[in-house]
């Protein structure tokens, strides 16, 4: 009998294990159905501890004002904004892994798309913190919406970038968590169909908004997932794009440059796959998943790693390159005196961000690097580090010398409370991703079926028939 | 809305699906639907389902969205309420192209979403009637649907004989009310006896 | 089904790229004879408009030609399976490179060492000295810089090239097992990389400064060679097409079927996208900062004579792909697919045209630019049309159609949209 699906049996297998379908629901709805581990409460109350923190943190800048931060005349965006575009940039890789990797056709991406999705959806809702209590008067933030009112009315400026953030940013939110949820649909109907206790059957049985799994359905669900990933892919783009015209269409020197939307996409593609490899390493460790995110899942995301890393580089370059070229002194200053100058200020953080992101990433050139965990979790972290510094770089050392010398001396560094209100974002994002990985499949069960047949390595096995035939009688066999 | 008698067959391979669901067309019965755990491409062409037309309507939609977006810009900034910022003239129309374009997905994201839940009728609290509770797991489950003249036994014989593991006759409601999965919320005029 | 693996060259195609061919000749002769041939300082802007046609369609070809080769190692780099069908095309494609680079090094270096300055300005030593802004760039603008560049780039693509071609030829007689599957796949992994890395410090950075945006020497833009990249990219995908739906037509390449022209056609569309993406970045933050030496760029190609070029461009380039190529049926159309392929190559053409042109056209005393007329630009691509025809097709007829050893190939096969 022909087989209904081939794929070479060069390519490793994505799923080992010697699965079948059942075993592959078992796997994934295991740590779902099972008891809460030690380990995960002491994870999240921790994290519930970070959130309130940050709960503390804002209500006093909510309180007493924006002076309980230390951001002064020339640097009037800070530590907020720095976490906003960091932020913003690591809730890239889950659309980026569930749309343009769809569109690309990568097989890896149904191990790991769930997780980077949900971490993109928590990681947009940190993000969105950021510029709404950078307002100050945050009970003013609907003002951002355009509504008919009694100011005018004056509407919001459509010209402005921060008020394309304002949509870009709700824009994002939403599709990624329609996306997120339609894929969801599925596998919470296998959970509630699974359900033994009642309160599972009710929980599963609302959220999985009566899902059957028939054909009709299944065929628009598969429409459906098709044109929002063609949706998404435009959007994740627009979305980092739109961050970077918040900077670039000023003439501030370092921030007006062309090359900004691409390259802030790439960079924040980078950071989104580092947080998920830090995500996933735990995860496949902790909830036993290791033959659904094997090492090859973590192999490619580290190519990925290495690739967005370099472009990123090549970027940095390019704006040192043309600041000089462009023959602009205001420009060349910015470069030479704020960033590239290690006696200044701030030139050390030129410098993390250059050894975090272009020279470190460079060692997943070599294979053994790529896929050894530790190197791999360590390199995560260390490239976050570096994004974050970037941003810092871009804002800081742009802001702290502006055209008026007078004002340069003052030395711009966090109070605990803008310091308190970056790990409160961290609490809430481990706080949600602690109650996902609780709550809901971490891998996609659906797709992971869907696959199993291609790329489960018993079935991959069966292939070597295939595999040996000549081209001739493979046209022949699989004409029919 | 109605109560109708099924048979129902379930398998566990969809090479032997594929056929299966062939035969049963040809033999002329009549597929209310396949339940599977996974979407497995062209089952709907081999059922005989027309294509989805999901794509229109979000193209629709997405239209809608550029055009919402472009026509009150304007009318804000050329009409209502003109203003100069930064020297711009005020039809200004890169500066509008992000909104334009966030719109445009918005509007087609949200829109195809609505649509898909409704003409799947999908929401919280939605409840459906279940032929097989492994058809989320890792049965293929065909129900067909029995009028006067079926033969019963005759299609569950059939249904064995192409490759079923497991053929069962079931009352089913084939539509949806609203209700819990924790809760046995019966519907008005189901009947109660049991299935022969 | 039987695979024809032998192209043989159907004599009408040789006739048509030969006549080609004559074209570009002809217009280069004629071009030559009305401006390339005038002596005399005065003429020097005359003489420009001979060269900067030929930088024009050289550099665009070039480029196109190369794209192929990025193709390969980019789907490559991806473990792609599905364009495996019909990789020996876009290796034929790629076998361009040499010929055109040879042609592109001499039209530089004509440019660069001929004497004449309007094209590049910042060759010419004694205004460099009265211009204080080229004068700070000269470290990076000189002709030493230029040429070693220039050298690296084509030998590089040449070389490269050459390399992952012959090792896809290599394995035409040997049917490899799963294990020398992945030892091909590495190696080809490997040198796809190299490929990737040259192909980023060049198209991606220095090249396109030196080669396009150092016409306008005072302007900068960081997000120029992206650009050029982006648009070189989408009409090598176009390129790729038109043979592969040519060879079709022949009745060759039956392994490959729409489920192909269909991926084909997404990636045209996704990199339409893509450009326009780019192109938007690029003027709007121009247009929104509004600071003079950037906006200056725009000015003649936006409210100058070139308005009309740089509009049909944008229609071209950005409106024909996303309204015509959004539907399925249209993807999978050879029809539609061949139109839209050929309207991209020349849309493109028409972004290089606005690109080059403004600058040397323009007179030194009035500053004023215009539009030349464009018969002869016309006739000079066609040749180069021609060019790429006559060598890609004997690429074509010296290898076995299929790489039917590659390990993907039947991925491929049963590729499916």
């Amino acid at each position: 009998m022909a087989l209904l699906k081939y794929e070479s049996q060069v390519r490793p297998p994505l799923v080992v294990g010697d699965k079948d379908y059942h075993q592959v629901t078992e796997d994934i709805c295991r740590p779902v159905e099972a008891r809460p581990s030690t380990l995960w409460w002491i994870g999240f109350i921790i994290s519930v501890l970070m959130l309130l923190f940050g709960v503390v943190s804002v209500t006093r800048e909510v309180w007493f004002g924006t002076g309980q931060w230390n951001l002064n005349k020339t640097v009037g965006w800070g530590w907020d904004i720095t976490n906003f575009v960091w932020w913003v940039g690591i809730g890239h890789a889950g659309t980026l892994i569930s749309a343009i990797l769809l569109l690309f056709r990568q097989g890896w991406r149904t191990g790991v798309n769930r997780a980077a999705e949900a971490m993109t959806i928590f990681a947009v809702m940190c993000a969105g913190q950021f510029p709404i209590f950078h307002m100050g008067r945050v009970w003013n933030a609907f003002f951002t919406l355009p509504y008919p009112n009694t100011r005018g009315p004056l509407w919001v400026n459509f010209n402005s970038p921060l008020l394309w953030d304002v949509f870009a940013i709700s824009t994002y939110f939403t599709v990624s968590l329609l996306f997120w949820y339609a894929g969801l649909l599925p596998d919470l109907a296998t959970l509630r169909d699974r359900a033994k206790e009642k309160w599972r059957k009710m929980f599963y049985g609302i959220t999985a908004f009566g899902w059957t799994g028939s054909t009709k359905h299944w065929q628009r669900h598969e429409a459906l997932s098709l044109v929002l990933a063609g949706l998404a892919t435009p959007l994740v783009l627009s979305v980092h794009t739109i961050v970077s015209f918040d900077f670039a269409t000023s003439v501030i020197p370092g921030w007006h440059t062309t090359i900004f939307p691409p390259y802030f996409v790439a960079g924040a593609i980078f950071s989104g796959f580092a947080m998920v490899q830090t995500l996933l390493l735990v995860t496949r460790k902790v909830l036993n998943l290791q033959q659904y995110i094997t090492i090859e899942h973590i192999e490619v995301m580290n190519k990925v790693i290495v690739l967005t890393g370099s472009i990123v580089g090549i970027a940095y370059l390019t704006e040192l390159f043309m600041a000089w070229y462009s023959g602009v002194k205001y420009e060349w200053f910015a470069f030479e005196q704020n960033r590239v100058n290690l006696s200044s200020p701030y030139g050390w953080s030129y410098y993390i961000m250059m050894g975090c992101n272009v020279l470190s990433p460079q060692i997943f050139w070599f294979r053994k690097m790529r896929r050894n965990l530790y190197v791999t979790f360590f390199m995560s972290i260390l490239v976050n580090i570096g994004m974050w510094f970037e941003r810092f770089v871009i804002i800081v050392t742009s802001l702290y010398r502006d055209y008026l010398p007078s004002s340069w001396s003052t030395y711009y560094s966090p109070t605990i409370w803008e310091v308190g209100f970056y790990i409160g974002t961290f609490g809430l994002f481990f706080t949600c991703y602690f109650l996902f990985a609780k709550f809901f499949p971490v891998i996609a069960a659906a797709e992971i079926k869907h696959i199993l047949k291609k790329s489960g390595d018993n079935y991959k096995e069966q292939m070597t028939v295939v595999e040996e035939e000549s081209v001739d009688q493979f046209v022949h066999d699989t004409a029919h | 809305m109605a109560i109708k008698k099924f048979v129902v067959g379930c398998f566990d391979d969809e090479q032997v699906l594929f056929p299966a669901v062939k035969n049963v067309r040809k033999a002329g019965y009549r597929i209310h639907d396949v339940y599977t755990p996974m979407p497995i491409h062209g089952l709907d062409a081999a059922m005989g389902l027309r294509d989805t037309s999901l794509h229109t309507a979000g193209f629709i939609y997405g239209i809608a969205g550029t055009t919402t977006a472009f026509s009150f810009i304007t009318w804000v900034f050329t009409t209502d309420w003109p203003m100069n910022i930064g020297g711009k003239p005020f039809f200004s129309l890169p500066a509008w192209i992000p909104i334009m374009f966030e719109l445009t997905v918005l509007f087609s994201a949200v829109g195809m979403v609505l649509t898909f839940c409704y003409l799947c009728q999908l929401a919280p609290f939605v409840k459906k009637d279940h032929f097989h509770l492994r058809a989320t797991d890792d049965l293929f489950v065909m129900a067909i649907e029995c009028t006067d003249k079926t033969n019963e036994t005759e299609v569950s014989q059939f249904l064995s004989n192409i490759g079923a593991i497991d053929v069962t006759t079931q009352y089913k409601e084939t539509g949806w009310w609203l209700g819990r999965y924790d809760k046995e919320t019966q519907l008005f005029g189901k009947p109660t006896e049991a299935v022969s | 089904m039987t695979i024809r693996e032998q192209y043989v060259i159907p004599k009408k195609y040789n006739m048509l790229s030969m006549v080609l061919m004559a074209i570009g000749l002809l217009s280069i002769i004629i071009l030559f004879i009305t401006h390339g041939s005038k002596s005399g300082a005065e003429n020097e802007v005359v003489r420009a408009r001979f060269w900067a046609a030929l930088l024009q369609n050289s550099v665009y070809f070039l480029l196109v030609t190369n794209a192929a080769m990025f193709f390969i190692c980019a789907t490559t780099l991806m473990w792609g399976g599905w364009q495996v069908s019909f990789r020996r095309v876009t290796e034929a494609i790629s076998a361009c490179v040499p010929v055109i680079g040879i042609i592109t090094f001499v039209i530089l270096m004509a440019i660069v060492f001929g004497g004449d300055h309007v094209i590049y300005h910042w060759t010419d030593a004694e205004h460099v000295q009265h211009d204080p802004i080229l004068l700070g760039k000269s470290g990076f603008l000189n002709k030493t810089f230029f040429t070693v560049w220039t050298l690296i780039t084509l030998i590089g693509w040449s070389w490269l090239g050459y390399k992952i071609r012959s090792m896809s030829r290599a394995i035409d007689d040997t049917k490899l097992t799963v294990e020398e599957g992945r030892k091909y796949m590495w190696d080809n992994t490997v040198w796809s990389g190299v490929y990737v890395v040259l192909f980023g410090l060049t198209v991606m950075s220095c090249t396109p400064w030196f080669w396009l945006m150092s016409i306008d020497a005072h302007w900068y833009s960081t997000m120029y060679s992206w650009y050029t990249f982006a648009s070189t990219f989408v009409a090598g995908i176009a390129l790729i097409t038109l043979f592969v739906v040519f060879l079709k037509n022949n009745n060759y390449l039956e392994l490959t079927n729409r489920e192909h022209l269909h991926s084909l056609g997404i990636m045209l569309f996704a990199f339409s996208i893509f450009w326009t993406y780019l192109w938007f970045d690029q003027f709007m933050l121009i247009w929104y900062a509004n600071i003079p030496e950037e906006t200056i760029y725009f000015k003649s190609r936006l409210q100058g004579p070139y308005r009309g070029i740089f509009f049909l461009m944008l229609i071209i380039n950005f409106l024909a792909p996303i309204l015509l190529l959004m539907t399925r049926s249209a993807k999978r159309n050879y029809g539609t697919m061949t139109m839209l392929c050929v309207l991209i190559l020349f849309g493109h053409w028409l972004d290089f045209f606005q690109m080059v042109m403004p600058g040397p056209l323009t007179d030194p005393n009035t500053k004023l630019t215009h539009v030349p007329f464009m018969l002869a630009d016309f006739g000079i691509a066609l040749g180069f049309v021609g060019l790429i025809m006559f060598v890609t097709v004997r690429s074509l007829a010296k290898w076995p159609l299929i790489a039917k050893n590659n390990p993907f190939l039947k991925e491929s096969i049963i590729h499916h949209t």
